[in-house]
């Protein structure tokens, strides 16, 4: 607790510690001033003449967990500038970023990132633009197409990666996994379904319209049930298929008690023991993004930066929340099964 | 709706606004300061083993098991690298090449049916990985940094011109198979089972080349502590040591 006012002194000290520390600096940071306080990023000390990596992204929790696992891989061989982009960042904001530190290849995470990137290679001052990796953008692979220069990791888990996870908690059969979809899914879902048979898992879609009633979604589940023998539902990232709780207790909820299947989601949120309905949620681990992201940086680097010979990745390493009470009483819990997951849920009734 | 506010810019140096200073050397001293485990009166041990277990559910486990240390286990090199740079544990247990980069030895070896070493495996799909590997990109678990793990894969396979994929957890290797972003993985033969259980992909293995692999050993960092801990370590239990890939510990 600081009596009196030992704050001026204090600060002194600091300044001086830092005005030692050549290697001190932090990210650069546009946007409101509510938001610049609460940055926490460090860049690592730069090598005079090194090479620049730019990163460009959210200062929030999962950006800042892949940043750190990919600037702990390449901090040795590269300068790391971190530019932090909140809502009120501009294009403008972006190129002065890029134009002052000339990085050899950007770092570009999220969606409104890469919007940004887009409008500043569209802008007829743009000079040749670093190529980029980008990160933690939705459907990337989708709007890769309308950017140059780009290659990177997808966002969204493969659904074989939940199959496979799932296989691996419950003791009941996983063959067949129904899906719901809107139209907007359907080549997403359509590439996972492939990824999901060289598995030996077979998918069985359903389309439902894009602005889906809880009816619609009703008759979609029941034709999956009578239908689709399936032995799971995988639950879409999709805002348009749940809604809210009482979307969800209209649709899902009773067709998964007739059902008594396992649900995979993408969200840990819909995973909850209080609140019975996902079985089993993966998501990215969002520090091992950051590996996988050094990895293709320096493979980018060894090929002279050449993106186009490094198609988008799919993301390798995620983590797991389990419901386990539902798991045991409903689909029977593999006897290792809680070795092999990152949260299990487990409250008692 | 609110309005947004006035756009400002705070574009932030070393060398400007002072008030910022304060946070920065917080921030660093923060940085600086050890970010291991809580203190105790134990010893620590630290435990970074390429498991298919979550570190979490064998830092649980272990810390049952080993009530008289201070347990933490690792699932990724660069947070072992980071906690040991930050306070050195006093010991580690780990498979032997990762103890021989750190400049140590085994104070116990672990063993499996009466062998300290386990041979590794060069897993794919289809086809055995027959030929010249030359050029081929091989998945590993990243257990020596970037560096280090190249030097490693390089050795088992006996060439140094391949591509080497490195993942963070053991369980991240089969997407790679999965996705066909790797022409192979390299496993420790123990891992093969439950590789073979998780995927119906058709799976084929040869052994690496170039020898085999210590298993799990103890280093001592602490040799006042040697006896707590080597002692609490012998006494675990076989499903434990099962777990860790061993079945008995071998003074040394």
């Amino acid at each position: 607790m600081i009596r009196g006012s030992p704050l001026p002194t204090y600060l002194a000290l600091a300044a001086l510690a830092c005005a030692s520390l050549t290697a001190c600096a932090t990210a650069e940071i546009v946007g409101r001033q509510d938001e610049t306080s609460k940055s926490a990023i460090e860049d690592p000390p730069g090598k005079p003449g090194g090479k620049t990596l730019l990163i460009a992204m959210p200062d929030s929790r999962d950006f800042l967990d892949a940043r750190r696992g990919l600037v702990a891989e390449v901090k040795k061989d590269f300068n790391v500038i971190t530019f932090v982009v909140t809502p009120t960042t501009t294009i403008d904001d972006l190129a002065a970023a890029i134009e002052r530190n000339t990085p050899v290849c950007l770092v570009l995470m999220n969606n409104t990132t890469l919007a940004l990137f887009q409008k500043y290679q569209a802008r007829p001052s743009a000079r040749a633009t670093p190529p980029a990796v980008v990160l933690m953008t939705s459907f990337l692979e989708e709007v890769a197409s309308g950017v140059k220069g780009i290659t990177g990791i997808a966002y969204e888990v493969p659904a074989v990666t939940g199959f496979i996870n799932l296989r691996m908690v419950v003791t009941a059969r996983i063959d067949r996994i129904g899906v719901v979809y809107r139209p907007a899914f359907g080549r997403f879902v359509a590439r996972q379904r492939d990824l999901a048979a060289r598995e030996g898992i077979e998918t069985v879609p359903m389309a439902v319209p894009a602005d889906a009633s809880a009816d619609q979604l009703r008759t979609a589940l029941q034709a999956l049930r009578e239908q689709g023998k399936i032995d799971a539902l995988w639950l879409l990232n999709d805002n348009g298929l749940i809604h809210d709780g009482a979307f969800i207790a209209a649709t899902w909820r009773p067709i998964l008690q007739e059902m008594n299947i396992p649900l995979l989601v993408g969200v840990p949120n819909l995973v909850d023991p209080a609140q019975p309905f996902g079985t089993l949620s993966v998501v990215p681990d969002h520090e091992s993004l950051g590996l996988q992201a050094a990895n293709l940086i320096f493979d980018l680097a060894d090929n002279n930066w050449n993106v186009g010979d490094h198609p988008i990745e799919l993301p390798l390493s995620v983590k797991t929340v389990v419901d386990v009470r539902q798991v045991r009483e409903r689909f029977g819990l593999r006897s290792d099964a809680l070795h092999h997951v990152d949260r299990a849920l487990d409250q008692s009734p | 709706m609110k309005e947004p506010l006035p756009r400002q810019r705070a574009r932030m140096t070393v060398a400007v606004r002072s008030r910022w200073l304060g946070a920065l050397f917080l921030l660093f001293a923060l940085r600086a300061a050890p970010v291991a485990p809580a203190q105790t009166n134990k010893p620590e041990l630290h435990v970074f083993l390429q498991l298919d277990a979550k570190s979490g559910a064998l830092e649980k486990l272990l810390q049952q098991q080993l009530p008289t240390l201070g347990v933490t286990v690792f699932s990724r090199y660069r947070d072992l690298d980071d906690a040991s740079a930050a306070v050195k544990p006093d010991a580690l247990v780990a498979i032997s090449p990762v103890l021989q980069q750190r400049g140590k030895r085994p104070a116990l070896q672990g063993t499996r049916a009466g062998k300290d070493i386990e041979p590794y495996l060069l897993v794919s799909v289809g086809n055995v990985l027959d030929g010249p590997l030359s050029g081929k990109t091989i998945g590993a678990v990243d257990v020596m940094g970037r560096d280090g793990t190249q030097a490693f894969v390089a050795v088992l396979l006996k060439t140094n011109d391949i591509k080497v994929k490195r993942v963070a957890k053991t369980e991240d290797l089969l997407p790679l198979l999965e996705f066909s972003a790797a022409d192979g993985i390299l496993i420790p033969s123990s891992a093969l089972a439950r590789l073979t259980e998780r995927t119906r992909l058709p799976i084929k293995s040869k052994e690496a080349p170039g020898g085999s692999v210590g298993l799990p050993a103890l280093a001592i960092f602490n040799e006042a502590n040697k006896e707590t801990i080597t002692k609490a370590l012998l006494a675990m239990d076989a499903a434990t040591k099962k777990i860790l890939g061993i079945d008995a510990w071998s003074a040394r």
